[in-house]
């Protein structure tokens, strides 16, 4: 089943008599359950149009539906992890993966046992009382990915969010995000300028060209699930790699043209 | 202190409670503190602390009161003894009391009034272009203005009474708590209101739940400024008159005009204690309400200073 289908979808930005175009038409549907991740050369507008799916900004032209329904704004249908993770510096790590609960009017008992069992989940809960600035990185990003899961969104938007980390963790939490996808089997939208990221964690991956940001190639990945992280090393794996890069290599001179024209 | 199989140890593990004074070759007093108080413990930090902020202050006043007990000071200077001894007699003849309950709930009062509408408004001000466009221009146009300068109008409005005075400390503290709070709202993060209309949060939600906790950092210190104001103004305007004779600032006025100045000075250090007092539990509020917020910014201090 199709959850998220997204049509002609467009975004211009004018400042005055400039006119840029930051994705144009770009369509693509997501079925349940399925993991995509999208890769693009830096400024290609990948950021954006997660930004558009999740309704903070709206398109210029083309239709979104995400299970059936016209995105018209943010909603919890649709949990956005962010960059910077923006997770709330005043609440203690219970607090911040319980909040989405409390501002839907869940009982308190009800919302602390299910921001518990998601932070067991990401393996936090000893840290529940901690706040957000006494974690690492990593730490962090398991909270946002916590407090994510607890407010049930039927699709899950990511925007790099491992970007910041450093080589060792980000393999971590890839590792660890895909043992919670298997677990919970949501979808997932997963923006990375990361091939290798891209490859190891999708069902497809999505690769965008140059500003404007459209559609070039969707790949599928078809390796095993559970994949371990030597799986890196495969043969197959490195064949889809390269493949991507290339395609990607091809955008990147595209847009250094672009810049000296 | 636990009590193990093999008797009493400190928490520390260290055995000093059994051992003897050692040889008096370093700083006795030194090592009379280490026997009485072990290395490490709490108390002994504490106590260090307390010697250290005690030093200069005692060594003034034992100063003071021996060029006092001399008779090298002129009348107007009295001496630490005298001023200790007053300040006994006005608590024992509960006339303290009274002073301190009038001066205690006028700029508790006029904090209360002018603080909840400062606050009030510059929070609404910075989530709303509307509300920042009927204050903001007044707020910039008046806030030059020294708020003393208003004292005399309101005493022909409302007299020397409590009104005029709890009206002009409550201007006062008005505008250090509208500017932070303006400001603190305007440098909250926009990606905390995205994140927490993402979560399906409400405008009154994003407000309260975002927006205010998200400020209250700035609020505290607009509130710390508005406190200090508060005890000014409460002086200034008690000085000025009290209608029923009350006030720590009409005790010390009027010490002076009777050449009282041990009670004077009585009156002084009462208002510095209390000022100082009410400083700690304004802090002691934020550090329990912003304890989040308070570790993030030591540790990104702690992380720049390096």
């Amino acid at each position: 089943m199709a959850i998220v289908e997204v049509s002609q979808l467009s975004k211009v930005y004018l400042r005055g008599n400039s006119r840029v175009d930051a994705i144009q038409d770009v369509s693509l549907v997501v079925e349940d359950g399925e993991f995509v991740t999208i890769v693009g050369p830096s400024g290609c507008g990948k950021s954006t149009f997660l930004h558009i799916l999740g309704g903070f900004i709206p398109p210029s032209g083309g239709t979104m539906r995400v299970a059936g329904h016209q995105v018209r704004g943010p909603g919890p249908d649709r949990g956005m992890l962010f960059q910077d993770l923006a997770l709330f510096p005043w609440c203690t790590v219970l607090g911040n993966a319980a909040w989405a609960l409390e501002v839907q009017g869940k009982p308190r008992e009800e919302r602390i046992a299910i921001a518990e069992r998601y932070l067991d989940l990401v393996g936090l809960l000893p840290f529940k009382h901690a706040y957000p600035a006494e974690l690492s990185g990593g730490m962090k990003q398991r909270v946002a990915l916590a407090r994510l899961l607890a407010f049930d969104p039927a699709v899950l938007l990511m925007d790099e969010p491992f970007g910041a980390l450093d080589a060792q963790t980000r393999e971590l939490m890839q590792e660890e995000l895909q043992r919670i996808w298997l677990q919970t089997r949501k979808t997932v939208l997963f923006v990375t300028h990361d091939i290798e990221e891209a490859v190891y964690l999708g069902d497809r991956v999505v690769v965008f060209t140059a500003r404007p940001g459209r559609i070039k190639e969707v790949v599928t990945i078809d390796l095993h699930r559970p994949r371990e992280l030597e799986i890196k090393k495969d043969l197959q794996f490195v064949q889809y790699r390269n493949r991507i890069w290339d395609l990607l290599r091809e955008e990147f001179l595209r847009s250094r043209q672009g810049v000296t024209a | 202190m636990t009590l193990g199989r093999h008797g009493i140890t400190t928490r520390s593990g260290s055995k000093k409670l059994s051992t003897s004074l050692p040889t008096a070759s370093r700083s006795s007093t030194r090592l009379l503190f280490a026997w009485i108080y072990p290395a490490g413990s709490r108390f002994q930090s504490r106590l260090r602390w307390l010697v250290q902020a005690l030093a200069v202050p005692v060594t003034a006043l034992a100063l003071w009161q021996l060029a006092a007990s001399a008779g090298w000071l002129p009348s107007f200077l009295a001496s630490p003894l005298a001023i200790g001894q007053q300040l006994v007699a006005l608590t024992l003849s509960g006339e303290l009391m009274v002073h301190m309950q009038a001066s205690l709930y006028r700029s508790a009062a006029g904090l209360a009034l002018g603080a909840g509408c400062g606050i009030g408004l510059g929070l609404l001000s910075g989530v709303s272009a509307r509300v920042a466009g009927f204050f903001d221009p007044l707020v910039s146009l008046t806030y030059p203005v020294p708020k003393v300068a208003v004292l005399p109008v309101l005493i022909v409005w409302f007299g020397i009474s409590d009104i005029s005075k709890i009206l002009i400390i409550a201007i006062t503290c008005f505008y250090p708590c509208f500017i932070a709070a303006l400001y603190g709202v305007r440098a909250v993060d926009p990606l905390w209101v995205w994140a927490a209309r993402n979560m399906g949060a409400r405008p009154h939600q994003v407000f309260f739940k975002v927006v205010v906790p998200a400020a209250a950092p700035q609020v505290f210190a607009g509130l710390r400024v508005a406190l200090a104001l508060a005890y000014v103004m409460m002086f200034a305007s008690e000085i000025i008159g009290s209608s029923n004779r009350t006030g720590l600032g009409f005790l010390i006025i009027n010490a002076d005009a009777s050449g009282r100045f041990d009670l004077m000075f009585a009156a002084i250090v009462v208002i510095a204690l209390l000022g100082f007092a009410s400083d700690r539990l304004l802090l002691a509020l934020r550090r329990r309400l912003l304890t989040g917020q308070l570790i993030a910014e030591e540790l990104h201090r702690a992380q720049h200073s390096t």
